[in-house]
This record gives structure tokens, sequence and C-alpha cells, in this order.
């Protein structure tokens, strides 16, 4: 196999053409978003968020069929009621926001396993539940290519709100930011994202483009902005070499995705010069302080 | 240089937390240029009343004066330090960039660091002592360090007021000669700084007025007068005696 068969041939047909721009888009998005879930420490909460979004998926399924519009919106409801339900619990009772988002996400996703098991086709669900970059349709592009739309305008606009809300809330809060404003719009970007991603990743596995870009751009970059481009560049290639990998292998794109990204992680984990473990191992264990 | 004029103004405030009075008809004036304590025990309301000062704590009545302005359109003039074990020092940000966020609020959402920021940034990080580690991230320094580096955010913010939540938590004895030390500064150069305090012998060297809270007002002017053992029983005991003295009952 040459590496013109290899690189450019598959985009000979429509629908990788379709596949490839889509996953650049959420690339773009996931890994912008990614960077502040690692930083705010939420990457286990996104696990949770996009579990909970089967059951809306499931539903929208049984209801209206496999139209992109209905299971969009089946999908951001059910994220959007976990989100927000697990912040309002919180905030009323004495259960901690950790708690409740367990619960809320458990149950969904228990409604959804049980909603899937009275679904009359397993097949085409499986797509949704692990990915199938065949299935971006005309409607999959313009649904990715709004959502990153909203998330770019979303950093560049907000950037100082985000920066500080991530590094400093008290501080951004003192200085006259709306803290709640700006958590509440950035779960509601993660639901959005989450669901725009399900299609090419697979509800399952779309976390794994948002988180596995930051954490390895944050073992890199001592610069808030630096670990935003390079996350964002991480994710863009990452998901064109998983989704090429996905074509020529046969295997689920979703999983080809994690697997490529999942070794950018192994190699910065082991790599880093500052942060790495071999780096680490050579000092002797010490977690690198001061000189 | 410290004046008679008044700088910061409380006019029977009240806040609260649901039901609950956080501050109680609480009336006090801060003189300009002046360092002021703001002590009590726990749940006193030293927090909500900086809170208060800046906005952040909706008032239930009363009113706060910054000068002779209400204290949301004096915001530009207030300089706030939070209480530092909040931040997570993995952080991918430089000295510097920490620096920068003072100059945020004035520059909203859109407007572009100009020369005069760039400048005000510069001029902090050179008054703090930490000019030379501007490019470093932020675990990469000591414990003084990294408290320099948020007092030099505040200074970067350009205000003349400058607001610190419990500043000497967690700090060692280095830690606490370093930052008393730039506090009288700060006063020498006509400063006003107000400052939530736990520890009363810290008060009582390092800061000429203070401010005595129980829910409500038990105290307010000279440091001395204010930390008089009538008024420190008042505010801590209640009249109570942990060693099961006169009163010979410890009431929960």
């Amino acid at each position: 196999m040459s590496l013109h068969d290899l690189l450019v041939a598959p985009f000979a047909y429509e629908f990788m053409r379709r596949g490839l721009l889509a996953a650049a888009l959420l690339g773009v998005s996931g890994g912008l978003l990614g960077c502040v879930l690692v930083l705010r420490r939420l990457a286990l909460m996104g696990d949770a968020l996009s579990h909970s979004l089967l059951p809306g998926i499931a539903a929208a399924w049984l209801l209206f069929g496999t139209s992109t519009t209905a299971l969009f919106f089946g999908g951001l409801v059910a994220g959007l009621l976990t989100a927000l339900g697990s912040a309002l619990l919180s905030r009323l009772t004495r259960v901690k926001e950790d708690a409740a988002f367990g619960s809320l996400f458990i149950v969904f996703f228990g409604a959804g396993v049980a909603l899937i098991s009275k679904l009359p086709t397993r097949i085409s669900l499986a797509d949704f539940l692990f990915g199938n970059v065949l299935g971006v349709g005309p409607d999959g592009l313009l649904l990715a290519a709004v959502v990153c739309a909203v998330t770019v305008a979303a950093f560049v606009i907000f950037f100082r709100s985000i920066l500080l809300e991530t590094f400093d809330p008290v501080f951004h809060r003192a200085t006259g930011g709306r803290g709640g404003l700006v958590h509440m719009a950035f779960l509601t970007l993660t639901v959005l994202n989450l669901v725009a991603a399900m299609q090419t990743m697979g509800v399952v596995l779309s976390l794994g483009l948002f988180l596995l870009p930051a954490v390895s751009a944050y073992l890199w970059c001592d610069r808030f902005r630096s670990m935003l481009v390079l996350s964002v560049v991480l994710a863009v290639a990452g998901s064109w070499v998983g989704i090429l990998l996905s074509f020529h292998a046969g295997l689920a794109s979703g999983a080809a995705v994690v697997l490529c990204l999942g070794a950018v992680f192994l190699a910065s984990v082991l790599l880093s010069p500052k942060y790495g473990a071999l780096a680490a191992l050579r000092r002797g264990h010490r977690p690198r302080r001061f000189t | 240089m410290p004046s008679d004029q008044t700088i910061l103004q409380f006019r029977g405030v009240t806040v609260r937390y649901g039901r609950r009075d956080a501050l109680r008809d609480v009336s006090f004036a801060i003189p300009c240029g002046e360092s002021t304590a703001i002590l009590g025990p726990n749940g006193a309301g030293k927090s909500t009343l900086l809170r208060a000062v800046l906005g952040w704590q909706p008032i239930a009545a009363g009113e706060i004066l910054v000068g002779d302005a209400h204290a949301h359109h004096a915001r530009p003039r207030l300089a706030y330090v939070p209480q530092r074990h909040a931040v997570d020092w993995d952080f991918p940000i430089t000295v510097r960039g920490v620096v920068e966020q003072g100059r945020y609020p004035s520059l909203g959402l859109f407007r572009r660091r100009g020369p005069a920021d760039r400048a005000l940034v510069q001029a902090a990080l050179e008054e703090l002592g930490i000019a030379d580690l501007a490019a470093r991230q932020i675990r990469m320094l000591s414990g003084g360090q990294q408290q320099r580096v948020f007092l030099a955010r505040a200074v970067a913010q350009g205000g003349d007021i400058f607001l610190l939540d419990e500043p000497f938590a967690g700090l060692d004895l280095f830690g606490t000669e370093e930052l008393t030390h730039i506090l009288a500064n700060w006063k020498a150069q006509g400063r006003t700084v107000v400052a939530a305090v736990h520890d009363l012998a810290l008060a009582r060297s390092g800061f000429g007025q203070g401010v005595l809270l129980d829910t409500g007002l038990v105290a307010a002017g000279p440091i001395a007068e204010v930390l008089s053992e009538a008024n420190v029983d008042r505010a801590y005991r209640q009249g109570r005696c942990v060693h099961g003295g006169a009163a010979g009952e410890v009431r929960p």
C-alpha cells in the first residue's frame, strides 16, 4: 500500500470527506473544552455526563426514528437535566455535587439501557455507542460546524472570564465576574459538544476526544494559551489519524480515535521533559519544585 | 501618612445569609492611609464584610461608602487578595500571567492590553521583587514568593484600597515577617489596607486600626483600644470562661 493509498485515497469517498471534516471541527472545540475540564478537575464529571445522554438518545430514537435533529435534542435534554439537576440538588440539599452527579447519571444511564432493550433494531444503535464515521450525514456535519463555531466564539469572547474562573474563581467573583453563569455556560457547552461528537465518536467514547488531547497538552505547557493551542492541534491530528485507521482497519471510529489519542497521552506521560514520569524517576521521585 | 479623612464607611450595614444575620447593623469608619485589621471569632462576619465592600454579597440594609461614592461605583479603587489555599499551583500559568489578571477588571472582555497596562504589571512585579521570576510557572516558587505574586496582582489592579482575606493564614515565621514588612511599606506609601486577621497578637503588632466584630460591631478605632480586655472578652467569650471560673459553666 503506497502513501497515497494510505492518506489520500480515502478522500475519494464523500462520506470520508464529511467524516474527517466533522472530526476536525469537533477536535477544535473538544480540544478547547477539554483544557477547562482537566484544569477544573471535572474529567470524571465529563465522563458521567457523556453516559447520561443515553436515555435521551434512546427515547428520541423510539419516538422519532433516526433523525439527527431528534437525537441531538434528546441527548441535549438528558445531558442538561443531569448537569443542571445535580447542580441544583447540591445547592438545595446536603448532598455534595459529585455524589449528586454520580447518582443522577447512573440512574439516567440505567434508564438508557432499559430503553435500548426495547428498541426494535440494535445494529445502528451500536454506531451511536461507539461511533461510525460512515454515519455522518450532511446534518451531522452541519451540527458539528455550528457547535464548533459556538464553542470557539465563546472561548474567544470570554477568554479572560474562562481563565479567571478556571484559575481563581474567588478573585473572579470579587472583581465582578459572574462565576455561576460561566460555570453553567460551560456545562451547557460540554453537553452540546458531547452530543455533536456522538456520531463520529459514539456516546461512550466521545469524552476521549476532549480529555486525552487536553491532558497531554497539560504535560507540555506552562501557559494556558499554549495549552489550548496544543490541545486543539493534538485533537485534530489524533481524530484524523484515528479515522483513517478506522477506515483501513475496519475499526469502530470512536475506538480508533481514542486509541490514537491514547498513544499521544502515553508518550506525553512518559516523555514530557518537565512533568513526565521518566523525568520524575531520573530526579528520584521528587515532584518538581522551585530551585 | 495617616490622616483624619475617612475612606471607607459602613452605615448600619446588615448582611443576611438566608434568615441568619452575618452582619447586623454595623457602623464604623476607616481612616485613609491606615492599616486596619478586621477581627472577630470564626463566623463573626470578617469575610462577609470584605465581600460586602466588593459588592459580591448583597446588603440587606444600610450603605457602604468608599470616599463619598457608593461601594459599587468605586470598584476600580479596590484591590482584592483572596485566601491563598484555593489556587491550583500546577496551573499552566507564569508569574507574569497571574499579575496580568490584575488588569482584567479594567480591560473588560475585549480591550487589548496597552503599554500602560504592561507598565503597571511590570511596576507591580518590580515592587514585590519578583520581576526576575516573571517567566516561571507558579509551582516553581517558594511560599513567600507565591504570596508576593498575589500581592503583585492586587497592586497591578491599580487601586488604592487593599482588601486582604486572611493573608497570614498558613504562612511560616519568615513569611509572616515578610508580609508584615510589605504591608508597612504600603501604609508608608499612603495605601489603605483592610485585612481580615485571625491572630490577635499579629493584629496588635502589625496594624494601626481595628474593627472587632461579633456579627454586630463590638468596637472600632485604634487597635490597642479595640483589643482591650473587656472588648475581647465580649467578642470571643461572651462572658464565658473555659476554665470554669466566675461563670462556672460553659454554655454552647
